[in-house]
């Protein structure tokens, strides 16, 4: 009778340890990688761990690169290779293209190569691709869009450091200090002008480094909330959104706010995406559902517009037409050159049906879009409608 | 699911994350004070519990007459310990209520602790909708997962299993009556062993926030059961069917 019940025991406790080692390696795939078109041809992260290059006239698929990332399963599971999780937008840069996984990887695929489904990493003469971590050294989770200014690309990593790497030939340039030592993680991405560049962090600093060695300089800016989306800079002011769910204005060089929106009472959730500006008018998005057009000298509201559901990614402008996408699926396009009707009201309103988070690009009056059901859609700005839309499933592709 | 978030989860989540700003930032601190609080307010049930754990304690004079009055008939002694059990107002399994009402509490807490502390973009992308609009919720977003070294986020760490394991058979230990027959006695053991290995192997799976949770909650048990009950209970107390060393 002994027996059984330890054996019963014994099983137990190691099939529980069975389960708990396997599934602390695990890595979920998923992630919002948005849309980038260049030269007739789209390129997206999928959610199922791909970079894919589309054929913007076709909707061929040209190739795809699948990102894989070695996982440890554990104490019983040895090491699995599992599909990384992209957040970034690709970045195209002449034949490269450029991608941070939430492995931590940052890959340049060369277009030639990749069309050619060889080996990766290509590195002949004029085909030169590269990954890092070559060292290992940058392992750490991804998930701010990549910058590029010069030969330079920037890297935001969630270890807490910003990265400056040769975008050529992938070689390290320097490595910031920890700048966020609270949460120790960048999921926000920097913004460069000149010679400096600026990051935000999720404990509520604004840093400002030297591109070309990385060094912190002078100024920094310290607000009571941590911020939620990457800074935008227009002139001297940066705009960036706060989890205290208000945007700030803040002039480099200052320590106090030019202005914060709203003054008073804070908005109905954090703008969690990046505002973009134009003609003196910050257009923000905010998790609230609503679409806030604000003076960026006074930080005075001009309008709103309340899309009834959460807005993820940025608003995308084109032709002076206004594209902002809602998690519900639904497209809004605002005519901001009209004068003889309300601009906060969508001069079209298109439905995608499936939810939106990905950043989106927009060219010759289509904007390109990647819904969470890992599909593109093409919607016609000016018309109102969905153009085409199409899965990047593995089964679709050439 | 919408009901639960709304009664339960959502109140949970946004009390977890004002308490880890108002204690400077510390979600573990967050948690031990929550703990503090579960405990609180779970009082009434613990107490009853409590008092029929002393009240067993009480009777075991009676008890060990019994088993000795009637140690060759099984079924006559269970029919008397009942009957013991019965007169005193006492239930043997009372002690489990208390546990069960904890259960919703725990999944809040386990739904709380990975919202909060929001490991993925997803997941912080995600607590921004059950968030409530308190300035003093929102300020401390996102949280600081490291506490005493610990990452509360992280899942797999041994130390904290063992703390919880280890408290809770000394808890269980303090609680658990004494068999009155060699067979009860072979179930009872296996009980006591069976609790604190499973909740010491869930706190390898789960995040080690929750694992702090339960040991805190278990010491915190310990402690009031030992000055409720006036000492340590069944703890250094051998069961009469157990083989002694030769």
């Amino acid at each position: 009778m002994k027996q059984p019940k330890i054996l019963f025991l014994i099983a137990v406790g190691l099939l529980s340890l069975v389960l708990v080692s396997c599934s602390g390696g695990a890595q979920a795939v998923g992630g919002w990688s948005g849309t980038a078109i260049d030269d007739g041809v789209i390129y997206a992260g999928t959610r199922d761990g791909r970079l894919v290059a589309v054929n913007s006239s076709t909707r061929d698929v040209l190739w795809f690169f699948a990102i894989v990332t070695t996982s440890s399963g554990g104490l019983s599971c040895g090491p699995t290779s599992v599909a990384a999780a992209i957040y970034t937008t690709p970045i195209v840069d002449t034949d490269l293209i450029y991608v941070g996984t939430y492995s931590g990887q940052v890959l340049a695929l060369s277009t030639v190569a990749r069309s050619q489904n060889l080996t990766f990493p290509q590195q002949r003469y004029g085909e030169w691709e590269w990954y890092c971590p070559l060292d290992g050294a940058k392992s750490n989770a991804i998930v701010a869009d990549l910058a590029m200014s010069g030969d330079a690309l920037y890297v935001a990593s969630s270890n807490g450091r910003v990265y400056s790497l040769d975008k050529q030939f992938g070689d390290l340039n320097w490595e910031s200090k920890v700048l966020d030592e609270r949460h120790g993680k960048l999921w926000t991405s920097p913004v460069i002008q000149g010679d400096t560049l600026y990051g935000s962090t999720l404990d509520g600093h604004i840093y400002a480094l030297s591109a070309e060695t990385g060094e912190l300089l002078g100024w920094s800016f310290e607000a009571g909330a941590g911020f939620a989306s990457s800074p935008v800079i227009h002139g001297d002011t940066l705009f960036v959104g706060s989890f205290d769910r208000r945007l700030y204005a803040i002039e480099t060089g200052s320590n106090v706010s030019r202005w914060r929106f709203p003054e008073e009472e804070p908005a109905g959730n954090w703008f969690w995406a990046s505002p973009i500006i134009n003609e003196g008018i910050v257009y923000a998005v905010c998790l609230d559902g609503r679409l806030y057009a604000v003076e960026a000298e006074t930080g005075e509201k001009e309008w709103e517009f309340d899309a009834g559901s959460a807005i993820v990614s940025s608003p995308v402008l084109t032709d002076n037409l206004l594209v902002v996408a809602d998690e519900s699926g639904t497209v809004y396009v605002f005519d901001l050159s009209a004068q003889f009707v309300d601009e906060a009201v969508p001069l079209k309103t298109i439905s995608i049906g499936t939810a939106v988070k990905s950043s989106f690009c927009a060219q010759d009056g289509l904007a390109y879009i990647r819904g969470q059901d890992n599909s593109i859609y093409v919607v016609d700005i000016e018309r109102g409608e969905i153009v085409d839309g199409w899965p990047l499933s593995l089964a679709t592709e050439k | 699911m919408a009901v639960w978030n709304l009664i339960i989860a959502n109140p949970v989540l946004n009390v977890l994350v004002a308490l880890s700003h108002v204690l400077g930032g510390q979600f573990g601190l967050a948690i031990i004070a929550l703990t503090v609080i579960v405990r609180l307010i779970t009082w009434p049930l613990n107490k009853r519990q409590l008092n029929s754990t002393k009240a067993l304690q009480e009777m075991q004079p009676k008890i060990q007459e019994l088993q000795k009055k009637y140690g060759k008939n099984q079924q006559k002694l269970q029919q008397e310990m009942m009957k013991l059990y019965k007169e005193a107002g006492v239930n043997p399994l009372g002690c489990l209520w208390p546990m069960l009402v904890q259960f919703p509490i725990w999944i809040a807490l386990y739904q709380a602790i990975m919202s909060a502390l929001a490991a993925t973009p997803e997941s912080l992308l995600g607590l921004a909708q059950r968030l409530y609009s308190w300035g003093i919720v929102n300020q401390a977003i996102p949280l600081n997962s490291s506490f005493l070294g610990l990452d509360l986020a992280a899942r797999g760490n041994i130390v904290l299993a063992i703390i919880v394991g280890g408290t809770m058979w000394v808890q269980q230990k303090m609680t658990q009556a004494p068999a009155v027959d060699p067979r009860q006695e072979s179930t009872s053991r296996i009980m006591l062993l069976m609790m604190p290995l499973m909740f010491g192997l869930l706190s390898l799976s789960f995040p080690a926030g929750l694992g702090l949770y339960w040991a805190v909650s278990t010491v915190i048990g310990i402690i009031t059961q030992y000055f409720v009950t006036g000492g340590w209970g069944y703890l250094k107390l051998r069961s009469p069917f157990q083989p002694t060393a030769k």
